[in-house]
């Protein structure tokens, strides 16, 4: 998982230009985010089929952003910095991209979107447990979860800067 | 939560000197508290009061503190087998995820054969063994202290590097005369160990792995060396749990013991029984000590909120010192702030 970045300011900017943000993201240099997750002992091949496929990881990234939302902990660091609906599409992106989905993900690298955020490791983890939340209302089983958070534990060391 | 500028604050005092937040956390602070772990990865709490499994330190910090702040526990563990009670209670605190302090107090009323030999100590008149019969009870204080080294147990599932920690008890059993009489060298001695501890995501599964150096007898209840000195050695350990969801785990651990009081003869007053058991009719056999098992248990954890949770488990402890087949319940209750 290495990233450049010195895209990172570039990257904070773009994000900021909401409309834009899909568009010129997508122009960007190669990013790191490219392909399935390697975990030990692998991440099943059939793990987007068992989230209920694009429309499932979707979802999922629905159910995620609201629990997000309803987390009283984190939710004012995205309606500061964020930018929801772009999120949930780029997230839809990428979860289905780490579990070996033949998706493009469009957005910035995981260190670049999150460098100049400051997360710290219980932000970190109030989403990890949105995830689990996510996961049971969209009654995806929770050993089908884990290949998720597996294919996106490894994002923690470029997400938590602090 | 915090502000950014309350952030770095914390973020810097998690780098200084963990001693400097020892000798400050009198005046701990809400700023300095944390419980953001996720559900069920500060593990529980191991019957030497350290964090892991059941009888298996960890590499983990127990409790629910991140490296951003300071989080603790008590437990109480009951353990009941056909001859023994184990009952411990203890505190333990994870400071910054780093370090791990504990302590625990363990009290062990046993039954059936040591009441046997303490009648029949008292029928031929010797004194000072600590058996006494109805009443022999061992009490050990166990001081622990754990630092992780490296690596995330949780989150590098990308690489095969587990989370190190190391780690040591301070151990003293308070009932040296028990001790005396079944040949152990010393009643205080430490421990040191190494754990390295790993969940695999993609199967669901955390593995622990710890070496311990130690030469201790039932992990210190029964001392420590025997007649033939007090030497450590190297013995290993492992838990193996399965996460069923994000509140049950279930799992088996194995630790090895060792064999310093294997065929030793109980030693009453000055006089060493070896030899002698024989003329004692029936209690003969009662007077020699079997050879020391290692220890399994199969267990299950339930995690109802992340302030409490349950372990239940089936203890193999084999035979211990007079006494053969010990298996039994085993119920530890962690309640974590
Ligand atoms: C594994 C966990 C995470 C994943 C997979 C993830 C994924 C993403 C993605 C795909 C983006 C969009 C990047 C872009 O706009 O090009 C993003 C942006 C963002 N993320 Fe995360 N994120 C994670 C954790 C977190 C956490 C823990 C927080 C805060 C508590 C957070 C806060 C944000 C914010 C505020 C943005 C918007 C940044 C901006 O537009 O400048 N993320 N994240």
């Amino acid at each position: 998982m290495t990233q450049t970045s010195k895209s990172s300011k570039a990257k904070r900017g773009l994000s900021l230009l909401a409309g834009l943000g899909l568009a010129l993201a997508a122009s960007q240099p190669a990013l790191a985010q490219t392909g399935k997750t390697y975990a030990f002992p692998g991440i099943p091949d059939n793990s987007v089929e068992k989230f209920g496929g694009p429309q499932g990881v979707h979802n999922w990234v629905e159910s995620l952003f609201y629990y997000i939302m309803l987390d009283n902990r984190i939710n004012w660091i995205f309606s500061e910095f964020g930018n929801v609906e772009r999120q949930i599409m780029l997230n839809t992106q990428l979860e289905q991209m780490v579990l070996g989905g033949n998706v493009e993900y469009q957005g910035a690298s995981m260190a670049a979107a999150h460098a100049d955020l400051g997360i710290t490791m219980g932000q970190f983890n109030a989403v990890v447990e949105a995830a689990y939340s996510a996961c049971e209302r969209v009654h995806t089983p929770y050993h089908t979860c884990n290949q998720l958070i597996a294919a996106l534990a490894p994002f923690t060391f470029d997400i938590v800067t602090r | 939560m915090t502000g950014f500028r309350e952030g770095s604050l914390r973020r810097w005092l998690g780098g200084a000197a963990v001693s400097a937040a020892l000798l400050a956390s009198t005046s701990a602070s809400a700023e300095w508290f944390n419980s953001d772990k996720v559900f069920l990865t500060g593990g529980v709490v191991t019957t030497d009061g350290s964090g892991g499994g059941g009888i298996t330190p960890w590499a983990t910090i127990s409790g629910y503190g991140t490296r951003d702040g300071i989080n603790g526990g008590l437990h109480y563990t009951w353990v009941y087998l056909p001859d023994y009670t184990l009952n411990s209670y203890g505190v333990t605190v994870g400071f910054f995820d780093r370090l791990e302090l504990s302590y625990t107090n363990s009290v062990l009323p046993t039954g059936g054969t040591f009441d046997t030999v303490g009648l029949a100590v008292s029928a031929l008149g010797g004194a000072g063994t600590g058996i006494e019969p109805w009443n022999t009870t061992i009490k050990m204080d166990v001081f622990g202290a754990k630092l992780r080294l490296f690596g995330d147990a949780v989150y590098n599932s990308h690489s095969l590097i587990p989370q190190v920690a190391i780690g040591g008890f301070y151990k003293k059993n308070r009932n040296a005369a028990l001790l005396e009489t079944l040949q152990a060298a010393d009643d205080t001695d430490w421990e040191a160990y190494v754990s390295a501890t790993k969940i695999f995501f993609p199967v669901s599964t955390l593995i622990n792995v710890t070496a311990r150096y130690t030469s201790a007898n039932q992990i210190g209840l029964t001392g420590f060396g025997g007649p033939d000195g007090n030497d450590k050695e190297v013995r290993l350990e492992g838990s193996i749990a399965y996460l069923l969801n994000k509140q049950f785990a279930i799992g088996g651990e194995y630790q090895q013991h060792g064999d310093n009081l294997d065929n030793k003869s109980v030693k009453l007053g000055a006089l060493d029984l070896t030899g002698l058991t024989g003329l004692l009719g029936g209690l003969g056999n009662s007077l020699t000590q079997l050879e020391e098992s290692d220890w399994y248990d199969l267990f299950f954890a339930y995690a109802p909120s992340k302030n409490f949770s349950m372990t239940f488990a089936y203890a193999m402890l084999g035979n211990i010192t007079l006494t053969p087949d010990q298996s039994g319940f085993y119920l530890s209750l962690h309640a974590t702030f």
